[in-house]
Parts: C-alpha cells; structure tokens; sequence
C-alpha cells in the first residue's frame, strides 16, 4: 500500500473531523461532496475513526463516528477539533491556483481577498515572494470563457502557427486552458468542420456571431500534453550539446541518448515549425530523417539567407 | 494500510495530548498497535511512521529530557500543528473552491487538498470551461516555497555545477516555475525543472530578504531581456502579416494593415531573441546589430551544413 495514498487518507480524516465537530452535525451527502467522498470510503473512515483515541483504548477513551440515519455524528475528538495546517506543496497549489486565475483576469473580489487571507495567515512570509504570471494575451479569455459557458458561436481572424495564413472562421468553443505558458480554446471549427484547438495569442479579432449551441456532453477536460495526431510531420533528429534542451522544452521521442548526443522523433502540425527551430539550433543539431523538413529547411535557408547576407534593404 | 491508518492516528492522538515529550519506549508500550512487535520491528514501523506524519505537515519535534542530553523524547506542539484560520467568508470560500478546480499543478489539482483543510470544497456547479496547468514536479516546488516562505537555505545541482542560494521568491512564467535569490556570485534565477538533488536547509530564518524586493519586478519582461551580459538595442522589421502579433508581444502600436512594424529591442540573452525572431519564419529582418544579423546567417549555414 502506498504511502501516499495513507497520507491522503489520513489528511482527509484529519480534516473531516474539525469540520463535523464544528457544524454538529452533518448530511452525510454534504460530507460526501465537501471532502469528495464515496459513500463506502466515509463508512471506512468513520469506522476507523471510532476506533482510536487516547490510551487505554477503552470505551471512554475512544472518539465516537457514526452514521445516525442520513447524519454523521463525531465526537469526544476535542484534541482534532482544528484542522492541521498546511504543507507547503499545499499552501502553494491554493496560492497558485488563486494567482493564476487572477493573472488571466478572472479575479474577483472574494477570490482577491480570499488570496490574501491566505498570505497574510496561512504563509505570513510570502507575499511578496511569489507570482504566478499568466501571459498576455489575456483580452479575449474572459469573453471566451463565457462564450463557451453559454454556448455561443464565435467568429474568430487566426493567423496558423507555421503557415502563418490568415483565416476569418467560425468556431463554437468548449474549453479555454492554459498550459505551457500560453492560452488555447478547444472547439468545434465550422469551417474546417472538425474539433480544433486554436492559440489565443493569434487570434486577431473575435467577436460575436449571436448564433449559439449545444456544448457536447463529454466536453474533453482542459489541459493538453502535446500529442501528434494524423496530419503531423514527423522528423528525426540529432541534438548535440548544446541542443539538449529541445529535450527539455518540446514533448519528445527520445530514440537514443548518450548523455551528449541525443536523437529524438520530433512531431509539429506543419514542417515549417520543425525548419525553424532547426535553424536556431544551427550547426549544433543535424536533421537525420525527415524529407519534407528538409525541403522546408532549405526553402527557410535561401530566404533568411538572401535577407541576412547582404547589408540590410533600405 | 487499515492497521497503518488507526496506529499512526493513535500515535499523533498520544502526541498532541502529552503534557510532556514522549520516548520511543513511551510509544510502544502505550500506543495500541506497536505493543507485539519485536525491537528491529519495531523501530522500523515507528521511523517509517514518524516519517509519514513528518510528509504531512505534522511538526514533530525530537528534544532533550534533561540537561546532559542523555535522553531524548518526542513531541507535537498543538498550536503548532493547527492550522492558523485565516477566517474565510463562505464567498471567498466558493471563490477558491472554483480556482482549484481549474488549475493544475502536477498533473493534480493539488489546491483542492489544501481546501479540505479550511472546511472542505465547496459546491460549484458544472466544470469550468477555463482550466490552467502549471506543470512542473510538486514536490520539489513545494519543498522550494517552503524554502522561501520559511527563509532556509538551499542547494542543488544546476547545469552540472552545485549552488547555494538564499530563495526569495517563486514565480511561474511561460509555462515553468523559477525560483530567484541570492548566492554568493550575486543575484540568480534559476528554473526549478533543471535543480536536482534539492537539499532544504533544517534551519528557518537564516536570511533577510531586502524590503524593497518584488518578484514581479524581477521576473517581468520578455525572455530576451533576462540575463546578466550586457543589453544591445535590435533593430527588427517585421513583415506586415505578422506585425500585429509583433507589435502585441512587444508591447508597441501596431502599423497600419498591411504595413511592416519596425521595432528597436532591449536584447541581453541573444539566443533567446534569435529563437522569438526565427518563429516569424524568413517573416522577420534583423537590421541591426551586424553581429546578429551575422548570427542568422551563420545559424543558417550550420543547419544546411548538417542536411547535406
């Protein structure tokens, strides 16, 4: 058995317990949604609860738990009745899950308020000492966001990543995240008539359609580790030294690595993104596998080329 | 797991109701579940259950019995242990309960742990269609708040060297966390992905950091800006496709439609500007400086170099 899973355990109960002292009692269905219960796992807890408590171990000294028909009673427990503080990794996710929000500037009153309490109380010593920075853009999160509460229908000026074609489109959009330092909304594109997700920073223009729909069911959760789909570009590449924070930086197919020179399969929706980074990686990386990058390479090559070489155009 | 569950509840129970610290040998002959076990049994199960109270934030304190340090006993402080109530009204509650479902760290939603301890998550309907993921390794993050906000020292290896660092702040920018401070060559920062073998010292208040201190400050501006060499001014045209995605990253007027931006750049970190410059494809210009410019072209070679 896990260690962590008993620490899970352990916290839980330990938090369970100050919350039903202080209430008196309560409906079970309010505990089984406050601490993320199942049924079973609160019986589980409120029977082991019941059986500890001081030395001795006898009637008296032991706390009481139970269910009294749709109530959970627990009592004699007076040295549980707060809650442990935080651990650091905790106080930090609350933190940060607050900041963040705030920096997308979806802050409100309450949660600015609740954020400093926080700091004030909990971490008396980090104020100043930690920001969790969200980056610009954040002018059309909030109107995206509502946008896929609500159901309706976007149409968005998107400059593509790689292509950089320009396109006036519709989209009706499910869920706006954030990860690896930028902003994306997943959703369901009319024009190419397919789930699509969209980088917010080039969007150029947004606005509203009036038109509105039917958000699917199983609205995929926000989030997205990078994962190749159909129309990507595979290449195979060779990091030397001074290329290895590729490995760092990019989700990527480790193939081999020796610890200096690492070779890695390397996927982007269109080869163009590939040619460039191998160009900022120049002599330090080598293209091993990958015929349509290399095509793009040499086109990318020619053109910086024939910009850079010369004094530059007046 | 049960029988770990009830003993190490009894065990903290034993602890925080002790009016005095408490020896090994109080333990296992009072508190129910380690009376049977042999010696070496014994002390196995109390070291791994002291270390899993340790993991959760328990302050379990080892201290001397008498003067000459002959005997020592174990204890936990209740108003130690407590959790300070930072008095939360039912409306920030919700607030809070509503931004941890929507940020990750870790892959977990790791604030919601934290709200069970203020009295449990409160009800939100439906899931937010906004969601943040921080990324990163939590447990070394957390061990690295926990070095800023308490004042330890710390150390690690970076880049194959160990540092020192007095932690003064965290921040998350673009995608990683970093943690800045001081160390015996100056001010650094440094990215908490690349630290290994993270050593917190045991020590808390072992600095001052100075009043005027920000991490905003320190953090803000553009990844070509950060460093310690020295700053050039770039000049950059962009083409008039991407001019406006220019101009909005940098923070400028945008041109009229369908005219190139042309920008004059704060640049110390050059690799980090060559790489911003080369996502806008053959789309961008470098004018100046000439070492830069010379940079593509020599950038451009090696990478056609190793294709042929």
């Amino acid at each position: 058995m896990s260690s962590n899973r008993t620490a899970d355990r352990l916290n839980r109960i330990l938090a369970l317990i100050p919350y039903v002292l202080e209430q008196g009692v309560v409906d079970v269905e309010e505990v089984i949604d406050r601490f993320g219960y199942t049924r079973n796992q609160l019986l589980k807890d409120l029977n082991t609860v019941f059986v500890c408590g001081l030395p001795g171990y006898g009637p008296g000294d032991l706390m009481e738990a139970y269910l009294d028909e749709d109530e959970v009673v627990i009592d004699a427990a007076d040295y549980f009745k707060r809650a442990p503080r935080l651990t650091s990794t905790e106080a930090l996710g609350l933190l940060a899950a607050g900041l963040t929000v705030i920096g997308a500037g979806q802050g409100t009153p309450a949660l600015e308020s609740a954020v400093s309490k926080l700091m004030a109380k909990v971490m008396p010593d980090a104020d100043p000492a930690i920001t969790v920075d969200v980056v610009d853009p954040t002018e059309h999160v909030a109107e995206l966001k509502s946008a896929a509460a609500d159901g309706r229908v976007v149409r968005i000026t998107y400059t593509s990543v790689g292509k950089e074609q320009t396109t006036v489109r519709e989209v009706e959009p499910w869920t706006v995240f954030h990860t690896m330092g930028r902003w994306y909304v997943a959703g369901y594109c009319r024009m190419v008539e397919e789930q699509r997700t969209f980088r917010l920073d080039r969007i150029r223009e947004l606005e509203e359609t009036g038109e509105t729909f039917t958000p699917p069911e199983d609205r995929p959760e926000p989030g997205v580790g990078y994962s190749p789909s159909d129309g990507d570009v595979a290449a195979v590449i060779e990091l030397g030294p001074n290329a290895r924070w590729v490995l760092e930086y990019y989700p990527v197919e480790v193939l081999s690595d020796d610890g200096e020179t690492a070779r890695i399969r390397f996927w982007a929706p269109d080869p163009e993104v590939t040619a460039r980074l191998l160009v900022r990686l120049g002599s330090s990386a080598r293209l091993v596998d990958g015929p349509e990058v290399a095509q793009r390479l040499r086109e990318l090559g020619e053109a910086l080329l024939s910009r850079h070489r010369l004094g530059p155009e007046t | 797991m049960q029988n770990v569950v009830e003993r190490v509840l009894n065990l903290l129970i034993y602890l925080l109701e002790s009016p005095r610290p408490v020896t090994a040998d109080d333990v296992r002959y009072t508190v129910q579940g380690y009376g049977q076990e042999s010696d070496e049994a014994f002390h196995r199960m109390f070291e791994r259950d002291k270390d899993l109270l340790r993991r959760m934030g328990v302050p379990l304190k080892l201290v001397a019995l008498d003067e000459w340090e002959v005997d020592f006993g174990y204890t936990v402080d209740p108003d130690e242990y407590a959790l300070a109530d930072p008095g939360l009204t039912q409306e920030e509650k919700v607030a809070l309960s509503v931004a941890a479902r929507m940020v990750r760290l870790g892959g977990s939603h790791l604030g919601v742990n934290a709200l069970l301890k203020l009295g449990g998550v409160e009800r939100v309907a439906g899931l937010e269609p906004l969601g943040a993921d921080l990324g990163e390794e939590s447990d070394v993050l957390g061990e690295l708040f926990g070095a800023v906000s308490q004042r330890r020292r710390v150390a690690f290896d970076y880049r194959g060297h160990r540092r020192e660092l007095e932690p003064w702040g965290i921040a998350h920018r673009r995608g990683h966390w970093y943690v800045t401070g001081k160390t015996p060559e100056g001010e650094r920062v440094y990215r908490v992905d690349r630290m290994a073998k993270v050593e917190v010292s045991e020590e808390t208040g072992q600095f001052t950091r100075p009043d005027d201190f920000d991490i905003r400050k320190v953090m803000d501006g553009q990844p070509w800006e950060a460093g310690s060499g020295d700053e050039v001014e770039a000049r950059v045209r962009f083409d008039p496709d991407l001019a406006w995605w220019a101009a909005r990253t940098l923070g400028v007027a945008a041109p009229a439609e369908g005219e190139p931006l042309e920008a004059t750049v704060p640049v110390v970190n050059k690799d980090a500007f060559l790489g911003w410059v080369l996502s806008f494809g053959a789309g961008a210009e470098i004018l100046e400086p000439s070492d830069l410019r010379d940079e593509v072209v020599a950038r451009v070679e090696g990478a056609l170099e190793a294709l042929a």
